[in-house]
């Protein structure tokens, strides 16, 4: 597969993310699949920040180390990211007078590097335009560093700053016929070739962030009210959804502590509409007694955990899957829950529609897991299909005639199969009941005999094994790497991970396969993480040579589970935890590690 | 005040009856205030099933199973947010928080501070008996400075919350006060109290006996010195006056009344933009939601 990567750098603040986010889009209509990934510092202004997107006419779920183009708006990116361009590549940058180190300058040489100097302050001086135009003027260059077609750029920006007036615009091409003849004029040659588009794939998708993506499918799924508290990598879903909440007539509220927010999604989801809360590790933590109530009241609740690095404030601003183990065992007490984790803007869109489903069909807590990865990658995805999905509530009783047949009793009743009990609204005409947070009978009241402790913890708890018999095995995914023949015969090479590294691992295992034609392989991924399903894995893991274990932590948290639940020790492990995600450069090399030697 | 306490049609007191046995010290105030409290709610017309009653955690919270209607009882200090969040969800049905000074003053103080600022359509009864009664006598915020508790023998050294002017400097919008022993003036000021959700938060300090840890405030201690302060033509829309009377020198005369009110202010769920106009409750509005329409601006 032929891909294309260029990173933006600069300070925070500076224009990094429009003209990452304008490349994006224009590449995207252009008929490229895009997929844009951000690192940056826990901080407002200044630091280094980038916007790296890469990009090809097929599918594309990664990021790699090495890039093609490197634009830096200051010399930080010149110093720090000069190393990462492959053969070939171009450095634009915009600092005057810069001269590398002799050593690096001699490494450029060799690697037959183009740098290329853009006067923007100058330019932008000569045409009277603030500097805000410095990002269309970069951009223009971009563009004609990548070879497209300039009333691509030109149709893109007359719809983005149209609405500012014919001035804006005016100055806007001004910049963009500037750029182009600057780099006519100083570097004719400079070229990165893109693949040739495949404009019916790609142009119709959405270019959208896992964050925009979960806001997007917990709307979808009847959502009607979010609490939030801010904190990275959870804030941009809070942003989103309060940005949707004029158009989705949403209830938004900033709590003032994620136990605020948990306990308000806990009132709401009682009472009977849709919603939830989000928060990363720090405020899990708080919300985690919260946890527990939902379970013993047997309310549905949806807590959106977004990792990050920990422990304690740890790197606030970048990746891991480090969490597993806490959303697995988190709050005290023995009870049901769900857990689940998202992996890219379809799933994002999907699954935070079927939060709510499973909720209040087990009438239990679910925690929908993200990560910083998934909740800012920028992912090129099918418009959302808005048909697929249904709102199931499980046992809710609505209708009067059987609201009149209630008792109270009916609401915590032990014998109820799989432990799920009738469900009924405060201000619905019906019996009446407590959801009794003490250990409780039938109806709710307080009831400390050993008969009722043993029969109320037998009922919530066959909700789990019910629940882990409704739950999907995980899945084997691939294109002709392993669904092809993943019912007889051997496998190669079989990953095991969740998440955020699907995207990488398909992009690592078609690499991988295209250049060892001989090898299968199959990539398992888990979409439930508890209660755990083992079936499909103990079967594969019996016809693979190897199992590769992929994770973004330092325990390979997975696979603890997988031992605990299975006995089997995955031993072959790669795991990143370093607050980046795996790049695909990187994980083709880990996997390759594993295969014997030719 | 009329209230028929058996059957007979329309509202009653009967309907509220529950098999459960209340387990209160004698003497304890809570008697009064689960009486006169059921009796508000008969007064308004309010059957079991249109209301929601939630309850913290401490000997009030044993209410929770010693009457009927949607009820929770869920963690310590954490009851407003659950209330509120509820109210949100369907604010056609009336709502209730009750909470101890314990909770109320400690571990969920922050959230009372945000639940009056956010004016939420809700009521709150505080039951202020001055200690931790449930956990066996410890000293609360709102217990005074010197007295000897349990786990504080030589009393404690923090001073002490004064709870009154606390709330005042947040500006609610419904203060009432009112004593365990008297039935009659609680079921108004509850009744009171409720009604003012179709203006926002409001807050019923309820003075309460508590015969087993509290030897300081006792019930003829405030029985000697409660008054109704709007029988004495106090107005509730006079905010000096109000706040003047709810931090006054309690050792002689505690007012008691509707404190304060204002109806001129917006409650939370009024003022969202968004809700605006819309004709059905989110708890009404759970459906899927085609999101097409909102895709263009992504692609």
């Amino acid at each position: 597969m032929k891909r294309v990567s260029l990173k933006i750098t600069g300070a925070q603040g500076q224009g990094v993310n429009s003209v990452g986010e304008m490349c994006a889009k224009g590449l995207k209509r252009s008929g490229y699949c895009v997929f844009g990934y951000r690192e940056y510092m826990s901080l407002i202004k200044g630091g280094h920040s980038s916007y790296q997107l890469d990009v090809s006419h097929e599918r594309i779920e990664s990021s790699e180390t090495g890039i093609d183009i490197l634009v830096c708006f200051n010399h930080h990116g010149l110093e720090q990211n000069a190393p990462e361009l492959k053969r070939g590549g171009i450095i634009l940058h915009q600092t005057p007078q810069w001269t590398f180190p002799a050593e690096t300058e001699k490494w450029l040489k060799r690697e037959d590097v183009t740098v290329m100097y853009l006067p923007v302050e100058d330019i932008l001086e000569r045409l009277e335009a603030k500097a805000i135009f410095g990002n269309v003027l970069i951009t223009s260059v971009v563009w004609s560093l990548l070879d497209r077609p300039i009333d691509d750029l030109k149709a893109l920006v007359r719809e983005q700053f149209g609405r500012k007036g014919e001035e804006a615009v005016r100055m806007n091409f001004a910049c963009i016929d500037e750029g182009v003849a600057y780099k006519k004029q100083h570097a004719p040659t400079a070229r990165i070739a893109l693949p040739d588009p495949d404009a019916r794939r790609w142009k119709d998708c959405v270019l959208v962030t896992g964050s925009q993506a979960m806001g997007l499918g917990l709307i979808h799924g009847g959502c009607r009210m979010y609490v939030g508290y801010p904190m990275t990598p959870s804030s941009p879903l809070l942003s989103f959804m309060a940005d949707m909440q004029n158009d989705a007539g949403l209830v938004i509220k900033q709590a003032e502590d994620e136990i605020t927010a948990a306990q308000m999604m806990s009132g709401a989801m009682a009472m009977g509409t849709r919603a939830a809360t989000g928060t990363s590790g720090g405020g899990f933590d708080l919300m985690s007694e919260t946890v527990s109530m939902n379970a013993m009241i047997e309310n549905p609740s949806v807590f959106v955990l977004a990792q990050r690095p920990g422990p304690a404030t740890g790197l606030p601003t970048w990746t891991a899957q480090g969490d597993l183990l806490l959303a697995v065992g988190a709050a005290h007490g023995e009870f049901p829950r769900i857990v689940l984790c998202v992996s890219d803007a379809e799933d994002c869109f999907r699954l935070s529609a079927e939060a709510f489903n499973l909720a209040e069909e087990w009438q239990t807590p679910v925690i929908l897991m993200t990560d910083k990865q998934t909740a800012e990658v920028l992912f090129t995805a099918d418009p959302f299909d808005q048909k697929q999905a249904a709102v199931r509530r499980g046992r809710l009783v609505t209708k009067a005639a059987e609201l009149a047949k209630l008792n109270g009793t009916d609401r915590f009743d032990p014998s109820a199969k799989d432990g799920v009990s009738a469900r009924w609204l405060p201000g619905s005409k019906a019996a009446t009941y407590c959801m009794q947070a003490d250990e409780h009978s039938a109806d709710g009241s307080v009831d400390e005999t050993k008969e009722n402790a043993v029969a109320q913890m037998e009922k919530r708890m066959k909700k789990l094994s019910a629940i882990a018999k409704a739950l999907p095995e995980p899945e084997v995914l691939g294109e002709g790497f392993g669904n092809g023949d993943s019912d007889k015969g051997k496998i190669d090479m079989l990953v095991v991970s969740w998440g955020s590294n699907k995207g990488v691992i398909l992009d690592a295992l078609r690499q991988l396969t295209s250049h060892n034609s001989h090898l299968t392989a199959a990539y398992l991924h888990y979409t439930y993480l508890w209660p755990l399903k083992t079936k499909r894995f103990l079967e594969m893991a019996k016809r693979a040579k190897k199992i590769v274990l992929v994770e973004c932590n330092q325990q390979g948290q997975l696979g603890l589970l997988l031992r605990q639940q299975t006995g089997v020790d995955i031993t072959d492990r790669l795991l990143a935890y370093d607050g980046r995600p795996w790049f695909c450069d990187a994980l083709v090399a880990g996997l390759r590690s594993f295969l014997p030697k030719r | 005040m009329s209230i028929p306490l058996m059957t007979g049609s329309g509202s009653s007191m009967q309907q509220y009856r529950c098999a459960n046995r209340c387990t209160w010290c004698d003497g304890c105030g809570d008697y009064g205030i689960w009486t006169a409290m059921q009796r508000a709610l008969v007064e308004l017309k309010i059957a079991p099933w249109q209301a929601l009653l939630c309850y913290d955690v401490g000997c009030h919270g044993n209410m929770s199973d010693k009457l009927l209607g949607y009820r929770f009882h869920g963690l310590h200090g954490r009851v407003l947010p659950f209330a509120a969040g509820a109210k949100l969800a369907n604010p056609r049905v009336p709502v209730l928080a009750f909470g101890g000074d314990g909770a109320s003053f400690s571990e969920g103080v922050g959230h009372l501070v945000h639940a009056v600022r956010s004016n939420y359509p809700i009521t709150f009864i505080l039951h202020n008996n001055g200690n931790y009664g449930l956990t066996t006598g410890q000293a609360s915020a709102l217990t005074w400075q010197d007295q000897p508790m349990n786990a504080a023998p030589n009393g404690i050294p923090e001073r002490t919350i004064h709870s009154m002017d606390f709330l005042f400097s947040l500006e609610p919008t419904f203060v009432a006060r009112t004593f365990s022993g008297d039935i009659p003036h609680m079921t108004k000021m509850f009744a009171a109290a409720i009604a003012h959700q179709q203006h926002g938060f409001a807050f019923v300090d309820v003075l309460q006996a508590c015969p087993t840890y509290n030897h300081f405030a006792t019930h003829e201690y405030l029985l000697e010195r409660c008054y109704d302060c709007n029988a004495e033509g106090h107005d509730p829309s006079d905010a000096a006056k109000a706040r003047q009377l709810a931090t006054a020198d309690t050792s002689k005369r505690i007012a008691c009344g509707i404190l304060y009110q204002r109806t001129d202010l917006p409650h939370f769920y009024d003022r969202l933009v968004p809700r605006k106009d819309k004709k059905t409750t989110p708890a009404e509005e759970v459906e899927i939601v085609d999101t097409g329409k909102w895709l263009k601006r992504f692609t």
